[in-house]
């Protein structure tokens, strides 16, 4: 594993952990705009023509 | 969510249901960091008979549609968010909603599936996403290895176990 990789990797586990951290109803928060946003890209053309394939 | 839980809660008042745990995607934002969801899924108990699902869940249905909440498919949409209602199917389940975590939303009280049986009940549902599920708790040191060991030999889910862990934890080692 090269140490860009490395650093990468810790970066996305901090991050992960910062998030976990966060109180359940900030949490509750961003889980909405994570469904805000894969209802916007589903009904997006991309979305759309990803569906019938 | 703050309505959509809010609403739940009235069902509680009201006797429709006797007791809710949230579990899937939501239950686990409880512990984990967010991951992206479309629903919630609701456990509930119920003092009656198991396997008489559907009949149980009318009352469900009837209340929230008489308050302007519609079908859609097997959710019920309840402010704004598409509901599961899951009666549960086992005594897994039902110690699941009896032992969840009391906790609230924006000031609205509810109630969660402990990271033992959220995960417990990962490895009993087996989907690709479960097992990614139970890798993340396990990765965040959520889970408390004796109490998930209890819970899996109760409900006869060791060997299952086991073979997730051959399966997926070999390399960890």
């Amino acid at each position: 594993m090269t140490e860009w990789l490395r650093t990468l990797l810790e970066n996305k586990r901090r991050t992960r952990r910062r998030l976990a951290a966060l109180p359940f109803s900030e949490k509750i928060k961003l889980l909405e705009k994570l469904r805000d946003r894969s209802l916007a890209i589903a009904q997006s053309p991309l979305g759309r023509r990803y569906r019938k394939q | 969510m703050k309505e959509t839980l809010q609403i739940i809660n009235q069902m509680l008042v009201d006797g429709v249901i006797r007791k809710y745990a949230i579990g899937g995607a939501v239950g686990a934002t409880f512990y984990l960091e967010p991951s992206a969801t479309l629903d919630i899924d609701i456990f509930v108990s119920f003092e009656t008979a198991p396997g008489r699902a559907l009949i149980l869940l009318s009352p469900i249905y009837d209340y929230l549609k008489a308050r302007g909440c519609r079908e859609e498919g097997e959710h019920v949409v309840i402010g704004g968010w598409p509901v599961q209602f899951l009666p549960a199917p086992d005594a897994l389940a039902e110690e699941a909603v009896a032992q969840a975590v009391e906790t609230d939303v924006e000031g609205v009280r509810t109630w969660v599936m402990t990271a033992e049986h959220l995960v417990a009940i990962a490895l009993q549902t087996g989907r690709a996403k479960d097992h990614i599920r139970i890798l993340q708790f396990i990765d965040s040191g959520m889970v408390d290895a004796d109490t998930l060991d209890a819970i899996l030999a109760r409900h006869g889910f060791l060997e299952q176990w086991e073979q997730f862990g051959h399966k997926f934890l070999e390399d960890r080692k």
